[in-house]
């Protein structure tokens, strides 16, 4: 990219912003070309697993709050302590599976680098936003028409 | 290197710790910078400082205002300006492409070729060029500037002899006394080419007039003077020459047929009116700097002959010129050896202000 004034028509062009060439400490040394082929699956397969880890946020992570929840509930005989028990089982899954999502990136970013991919930026906000777009039509969909739960006032409302 | 390793190494730096990093750069060249102290050039014995102001002014404004015309090809007003200041008529100056030019012409109006150019050796490294360009044989006397061994050396072929008074690079100076004497005894058909480039730094304030004072009684002497040594005029190319009565023609031929430059004769006009206070300051200097010299001499595993110019002869018992000029520069001082004008024991070393001249010492105190 040409940023000289005397290449731009006097203009100062500087470089976009997250586009600057990443800088080793030292020239890594890469491994050959099988090696870099491994690299690009592992990384692969790093993916799928932060696809996995975001899914468990609109399916496995719900059901286990809902689980833990209706345990205490029964156990304790106090919606309260339910309802808390979910919320905390939601806030601290979500928590663990976000640091989770966070290591498994960076460890992402390294990989693909290895593979021989100029890598400068992580995946995860985009793997999120396209979990959530997924995930949750479905699992409202789920915990409406299929979960047997019903809204409070739904009758009055003419569901 | 194990897997976690391999990995490692292709995570990049930090935004935080690139901008450390260049930091750290950053003041590592400020600090290179800050520490390398450039040597200080003392093998010139031009003047080390800018000219004065008013003579650049002259100069730019002659560059801007008439370098369509053609100069003034005889000078004639810095031929009188010169006149007056030296109380010679302007019909026996004559201003010339700097000293050298006027002395290479003066060579080649006086020596034929095949006859002879005495020179006291060692001398001006240009003088020998000089003869050869007019055909004429360089007849070197080793010496100094003792009259007997000139007039000994002088033949029947010779016509004449080139005298650098102070001479370049010794310092040696003949007196006017000397001088008249070894006048006095030249033969008829020897004539004498004084180059006093350098009368300025001499200790006695009345010499650069007393060997003019000469010119009356001895029509085959010449004495030629610059505007490139104490006046700082060296990138002007100015000189000129001073002739007895009777000199008028032979002057006259020396001069470049067309005359020197236009921004020449406005800068040298105004070297003339001006520089007087500036003069007088760079003698005072050198001559402080000069006592300070040989002071330091006494505690310096150097010598070197008495000098009356602006620079001295160096030596270093036991060392060669270019071993001697190696530790000096090594030392930070920059000085011109002897082998170019056939001396592999000295080394020139130009004075010039206080601080150079410590640098020098300095430079002297750990070369040894």
């Amino acid at each position: 990219m040409r940023t000289d004034p005397s290449d731009t028509g006097g203009l100062f062009i500087t470089r976009r912003p997250g586009t600057r060439p990443t800088k080793y400490r030292t020239l890594p040394r890469t491994a050959g070309e099988t090696r870099r082929r491994a690299d690009g699956l592992f990384a692969a397969f790093l993916l799928f697993l932060m696809v996995l880890v975001n899914l468990c946020f609109w399916g496995p992570l719900p059901l286990l709050c809902l689980f833990v929840g209706g345990r205490l509930q029964h156990l304790t005989d106090s919606v309260g302590v339910g309802l808390i028990a979910s919320f905390g089982t939601l806030i601290g899954g979500l928590l663990l599976g976000l640091m989770a999502l966070k290591r498994l990136d960076l460890l992402w970013i390294l990989v693909r680098r290895a593979s021989g991919v100029d890598q400068r930026q992580g995946v995860i906000g985009r793997i999120f936003m396209i979990c959530c777009a997924i995930g949750a039509p479905i699992f409202f969909v789920w915990l409406l028409g299929f979960s047997g739960a019903q809204l409070s006032g739904a009758g009055n409302m003419g569901f | 290197m194990g897997l976690r390793g391999y990995y490692k190494q292709f995570a990049g730096m930090t935004d935080e710790e690139i901008t450390e990093e260049l930091k750290e750069r950053s003041a590592e060249a400020r600090r290179q910078a800050l520490a390398k102290v450039e040597a200080v050039d003392l093998s010139q014995t031009t003047w080390h400082e800018l000219p004065h102001p008013d003579v650049v002014a002259a100069v730019t404004f002659a560059a801007r205002g008439t370098l369509n015309l053609a100069p003034d090809p005889t000078a004639e007003e810095v031929r009188r300006a010169l006149g007056r200041r030296n109380g010679i008529e302007p019909a026996r100056i004559a201003v010339g492409n700097g000293a050298a030019q006027l002395l290479s012409a003066a060579t080649r109006a006086l020596v034929k070729p095949g006859e002879e150019l005495l020179i006291p050796w060692p001398s001006y490294g240009l003088y020998p060029l000089m003869a050869q360009r007019a055909g004429a044989q360089a007849v070197p006397v080793p010496g100094g500037h003792d009259p007997e061994r000139l007039l000994a050396a002088i033949t029947p072929r010779t016509r004449a002899i080139a005298l650098c008074n102070p001479n370049d690079p010794t310092g040696e100076y003949l007196p006017p006394a000397r001088l008249r004497e070894l006048l006095d005894a030249l033969p008829e058909h020897v004539s004498l080419l004084l180059d006093e480039a350098l009368v300025e730094f001499v200790a006695d304030e009345r010499a650069p007039a007393a060997s003019l004072a000469l010119l009356d009684d001895h029509p085959r002497l010449l004495v030629f003077r610059t505007f490139s040594k104490v006046y700082g005029l060296g990138g002007l190319r100015c000189g000129y020459v001073l002739g007895g009565p009777g000199s008028e023609s032979l002057v006259a031929q020396l001069a470049p047929e067309l005359g020197v430059g236009v921004p020449v004769q406005a800068g040298v006009l105004e070297a003339i009116r001006v520089c007087d206070p500036q003069l007088a300051q760079r003698r005072a200097a050198v001559l402080t700097e000069r006592a300070r010299m040989e002071e330091a001499l006494h505690e310096l595993p150097l010598d070197a002959p008495p000098t009356e110019a602006n620079f001295f002869w160096l030596r270093a018992p036991g060392l060669s010129d270019q071993e001697l000029a190696a530790r000096l520069r090594r030392g930070g001082a920059i000085v011109m050896p002897g082998s170019g004008v056939g001396d592999e024991e000295h080394v020139r070393a130009t004075i010039q202000s206080s601080a150079h001249l410590d640098r020098l010492v300095q430079a002297a105190r750990t070369a040894f």
